[in-house]
């Protein structure tokens, strides 16, 4: 008894161990960034005197960053495009994946094949004919291209059905004995148990629309238009030596999309106290 | 059944949207984007309404609008003259220029009606999909007189026919610090230098003392600040045979040996601009084009950059190999053009004839960029920019006496272009010989020229 | 349908019925798909259809199509560059899709115990995922600067590997590795979201019954997670195959040393792709390109479709 008490100890401690060293791994880059984004331009490329809070910080990066570019508007564009297309996306995701995962139909693997494999064609492949669709609608520098671009993902679709399908299929069968509709279970037994995968959803979302550079750039020219990333890539193609701004740009984009996961993270904590393996 | 419907929904989708690529002219697949026009009833108007007193608006594609004056002043410029007619600027950055701007003029449509054209490679894929106006007619309505670009719009005709006008000329100098040359106690570079002379006092000049090197060249990491030397006793660059090649790269892999330059996979890593190094104060000399005089005026003079590193510098014109006359050099020629999409063509060209016209040449100057136009009174504007090198060397520096493009136009040109920055990173990178890349250059090139 | 027809007139009642509450659960079916489907079909199917025709065209994006058979193909297969660009995807995906995998799962399971700080950590691990990926690539190519950069600074001074033999990380051979650690870095954390949402679904119950078997922590994590975690490792792999053929960011950020373009050391086949259509606008050439790349990613999502199936019927 006491030898497997001992393991255990032995094993939490090793636990703490590779939580440290990977915490480690990733955050120094984003100590890295932080500590460049309070200094003047020399000090960051400065590793002989390396310093990670500089004798004088430059705290005026944040302040400068919202006049030299019209970030506060940016910043606007990508929050209005980035809840639109998370709800959208969350509600077509889950409906469709219901269907996929748990109702037959005629052709659906089929149709559910031809979903993945759209994933294989790079972007960059369709994007002119896609392009030429679009304005052709007369969406060519309008956020609603985006919307339409970036809502009906499949990816979206994918991750929701792997997700259904762990879900015992009996819990359906019962809801269906019950009289239950189909719309009816997506909703009252789906979506709740759903929990962890629609807060996966909605973070993935978030984050792909708010870090998008590409669309936007083929998308939307006016500056009335532009997103966050746009906007800090333009801001790096006219002060290419600034790097103290570029970084102060760049924590602050980061810092909605930790806001979100901070929040939605609890969400991933199973119903039952004692999940996953019991150190 | 239902496979059936979604293959016909499909089918007629696709068809649809081959048909919007296909009917060029039609104006029912001009859905025009109403938010950069701003008075939509002009666009259906006839374009010749724009000179009675209807007000016209033309949108013009341009890069860094705010670190790059000149955008805004030619804007200006035309638009006292020009009361009716009113220039909105796209930002298109400088980063991705190429391939939003090029994306944006695809298919039958286009939001602009003014392009700028960023290099040769843009330039011939703009002419090869039919997305610019030819100018000849115009030319000739207007009477402009070519001769005034000292032959650069030769080089930049497409089978006779011209389909931008230059508005910026820029040629290849080199920069020196003149504080490093005095401390050396060696005399500045003069304007008759020859390749192997600019090597020798590279390499006098450096000093790799730990702490307080000394780099006596830059080379930036484009293939154009190697390859371009040997293009100037006139070899074509396009024309698939590199060996010509082999004695520069030899020349500047052994400077890099010794230290006389950064190593190349430490700048590529960094990606450390060219005045980012100079800047620093310990480039004694680099080469690259004139665009770079206003960008260090302008960064001295906001005291962005420390003139005590960089602030006493000269131009001299380039080092040239035995046997080519003295101020031979290699140009990059910035042209503005009318786009064929554009509905309010003779705006547009109003506009383009303003830009590429000496008094456009003068707002450029003004702002201390190198117009395509140069007059006596162009060089004395210049001249008068506070910061710019007033030296007789520097001076005589802007006046070459032959130039060659630094791609001439050519179907090909953004493919070999490709090719060659392909081998020259690989060769700088030391991941092939010399003579493995030029011979894989020589592979590709002809390859391509062979379609 | 054509047994109904040679069967007797009970059986074909029976099908008649049969068919029609098919039917009728083949429409709920489809109602649930089609608020996604049309938007699918339209923006993205539709243009990769198009994309696809291209491949057998001659097209610049502006002038009319031209039919080009399948000289889009010769002329890709008969690119040295090309073939460079698919071994090095290959070479990419082959380390990266397991190492990814494994690293993400064990941080998955780190992380759904019940650890102090748990939310913090997730969120750490989390960083790399949601980071812009020129800031973090800017830190990268610092870290790893050939002359001035830490890890070549300790190299050369606690392990005195001599000046010239001080590695190139970002050109030649090792540019490889660079990419894969890079991408194992800054996707570790989105994997091991993924994995962490699929563990909340594992039925704990069985554990007890595990543990009542004498089973021990490894014996339960192999026979009662990993099954249960099934649908999620698919998704997972899969996603990691398609995204591991897809580089270019990464490639471009890396190595790209500030022009965005690159050696024929450090090519893949998405800046292939990319650089035949906007670069040299031969959108036929870089659909031809874009199909070996598809038909590279069906083949191995097939093998894992299959795997997927012979697992499941274990």
């Amino acid at each position: 008894m006491k030898s497997l008490k001992n393991k255990s100890k032995a094993l939490r401690i090793l636990l703490y161990a590779v939580l440290f060293l990977m915490t480690a791994i990733m955050i120094v880059p984003f100590l890295w960034m932080l500590s460049s984004s309070i200094k003047v331009d020399k000090e960051v490329f400065d590793i002989v005197n390396f310093q990670w809070i500089p004798d004088t910080p430059k705290w005026s990066n944040y302040i400068e960053i919202w006049t030299k570019i019209p970030f506060a508007r940016f910043v606007g564009n990508t929050v209005y495009l980035t809840i639109v297309v998370t709800l959208l996306q969350l509600f077509t995701s889950s409906f469709a994946a219901y269907s996929f995962a748990k109702l037959d139909f005629k052709y659906k693997n089929i149709l559910f094949f031809a979903y993945i494999a759209t994933i294989a064609m790079p972007w960059q492949v369709y994007m002119v004919p896609q392009f030429i669709m679009m304005r052709s609608f007369g969406l060519n520098n309008k956020l609603m291209a985006m919307i339409f671009l970036q809502a009906f993902s499949v990816f979206g679709v994918f991750m929701m059905r792997q997700f259904y399908l762990s879900i015992p299929d009996s819990l359906c069968e019962a809801a269906r004995i019950d009289g239950m509709t189909e719309y009816g279970i997506w909703w009252k037994v789906m979506i709740p148990l759903s929990k962890p995968s629609l807060a996966t959803l909605t973070i993935f979302t978030f984050v792909n629309t708010w870090n998008d550079y590409l669309g936007p750039l083929i998308y939307l020219q006016s500056n009335e238009k532009k997103t966050i990333q746009l906007g800090l890539k333009m801001f790096i193609g006219q002060y290419s030596s600034e790097y103290g701004l570029i970084m102060a740009g760049s924590v602050l984009s980061l810092i909605p999309v930790l806001a979100v996961f901070m929040c939605l993270q609890k969400y991933f904590v199973a119903g039952v106290a004692s999940s996953g393996i019991k150190g | 059944m239902k496979r059936k419907i979604i293959s016909i929904l499909l089918a007629a989708s696709m068809v649809a949207s081959l048909g919007l690529t296909g009917c060029g002219n039609s104006s029912s697949t001009k859905t025009s984007d109403t938010t950069q026009s701003t008075d939509k009833t002009d666009t259906t108007k006839d374009t010749t309404a724009a000179t009675d007193g209807d007000k016209v608006t033309i949108n013009w594609a341009i890069w860094d609008k705010d670190s790059s004056t000149y955008w805004t002043k030619l804007k200006e410029g035309f638009e006292e003259e020009n009361p009716n007619i009113t220039v909105e600027l796209t930002d298109l950055g400088a980063t991705d220029y190429n391939t939003v701007l090029a994306t944006q003029l695809s298919g039958s449509g286009s939001t602009f009606d003014v392009v700028s054209i960023k290099d040769t490679a843009c330039y011939s894929t703009l002419i090869e999909k039919n997305a610019l106006e030819p100018l000849n007619d115009y030319i000739t309505t207007e009477g402009i007189d070519l001769s005034q670009y000292n032959g650069i719009t030769d080089q930049i005709k497409a089978n006779d026919v011209l389909y931008e006008l230059p508005f910026r000329n820029d040629t290849w100098v080199v920069y020196y610090n003149k504080d490093l040359f005095d401390a050396a106690g060696i005399d500045y570079p003069t304007n008759d230098m020859t390749f192997a002379e600019y090597d020798k006092l590279a390499r006098s000049l450096s000093s790799n003392e730990f702490g307080k090197q000394v780099y006596g060249a830059h080379y930036h990491t484009w293939r154009s600040t190697i390859q371009l030397f040997g293009a100037l006793d006139g070899t074509d660059i396009l024309g698939g045979n590199y060996d010509f090649l082999k004695p520069y790269y030899e020349t500047v892999l052994s400077e890099q040996a010794d230290g006389v330059c950064q190593d190349y996979a430490t700048l590529s890593t960094a990606s450390l601009h060219y005045s980012n190094a100079f800047s620093q104060g310990n480039v004694a000399m680099l080469n690259i084009g004139s665009w770079f005089i206003s960008t260090l005026i302008t960064k001295l003079n906001a005291g962005e950059y420390d003139s005590s590193l960089c602030g006493n510098w000269g131009i001299v014109q380039y080092p040239h190999p035995e046997g080519v006359e003295a101020g031979t050099t290699i140009g990059t020629v910035t042209g503005i053009a009318v786009t064929s999409a554009s509905e309010k063509k003779d705006a547009a060209w109003k506009f383009v004839q303003f830009a590429s016209s000496e008094e456009g040449a003068k707002i450029v100057a003004e702002t201390g960029s190198m117009p395509a136009i140069v007059t006596s009174e162009i060089s004395a504007i210049l001249a008068s920019v506070p910061g710019f090198p007033l030296d007789q060397n520097s001076k005589e520096a802007l006046t070459p006496t032959k130039v060659y493009m630094d791609i001439p136009y050519s179907k090909h040109s953004a493919e070999i272009d490709a090719v060659l920055s392909t081998y020259h990173k690989d060769i700088m990178n030391g991941d092939i010989s010399v003579d493995d890349g030029i011979a894989k250059m020589n592979e590709d090139v002809q390859k391509v020229l062979a379609q | 349908m054509e047994n109904a027809t040679k069967c007797i007139d009970v059986e074909k009642e029976k099908m008649i019925s049969r068919k029609k509450r098919e039917r009728k659960k083949n429409v709920v079916a489809y109602s649930f798909i089609t608020p996604n489907f049309i938007g699918f079909a339209v923006f993205t199917l539709v243009p990769i259809l198009f994309a696809f025709l291209l491949a057998f065209m001659e097209w610049d994006g502006s002038n009319q199509p031209t039919w080009a058979g399948t000289s889009n193909f010769q002329s890709v297969f008969s690119d040295s560059l090309f073939w460079k660009s698919i071994e090095h995807t290959i070479i990419y995906c082959i380390g990266t899709v397991p190492i990814t995998m494994l690293l993400s799962l064990l941080l998955a399971i780190v992380l759904n115990q019940k650890v102090k700080g748990r939310a913090f950590f997730r969120t750490i691990s989390f960083f790399p995922y949601v980071g812009s990926l020129v800031a973090i690539t800017a830190v990268w190519t610092m870290i790893f600067n050939p002359t001035k950069g830490p890890v070549n600074a300790i190299l050369y001074y606690v392990f005195h590997v001599a000046n010239d033999n001080l590695p190139n990380w970002f050109a030649g051979k090792l540019v490889m590795v660079s990419y894969i650690m890079f991408s194992v870095w800054k996707y570790m954390g989105y994997y091991m979201v993924i994995y962490l949402a699929g563990l909340q679904n594992v039925n704990t119950e069985l554990y007890e019954a595990a543990s009542l078997d004498g089973a021990n922590i490894f014996q339960k994590f192999r026979y009662v997670t990993l099954p249960q975690l099934r649908p999620t490792t698919f998704f997972v792999v899969v996603m990691l195959t398609i995204n591991c053929f897809k580089i270019y960011d990464i490639a471009i950020m890396l190595a790209g040393g500030g022009d965005n373009k690159l050696g024929s050391s450090a090519t893949v086949l998405v800046y292939y792709i990319y650089q035949n259509a906007f670069q040299f606008w031969k959108l036929g050439k870089s659909s031809a390109a874009a199909l070996a790349l598809f038909a590279l990613v069906l083949i191995v999502t097939m093998i894992q479709f299959k795997g997927e199936e012979r697992f499941a019927n274990d």
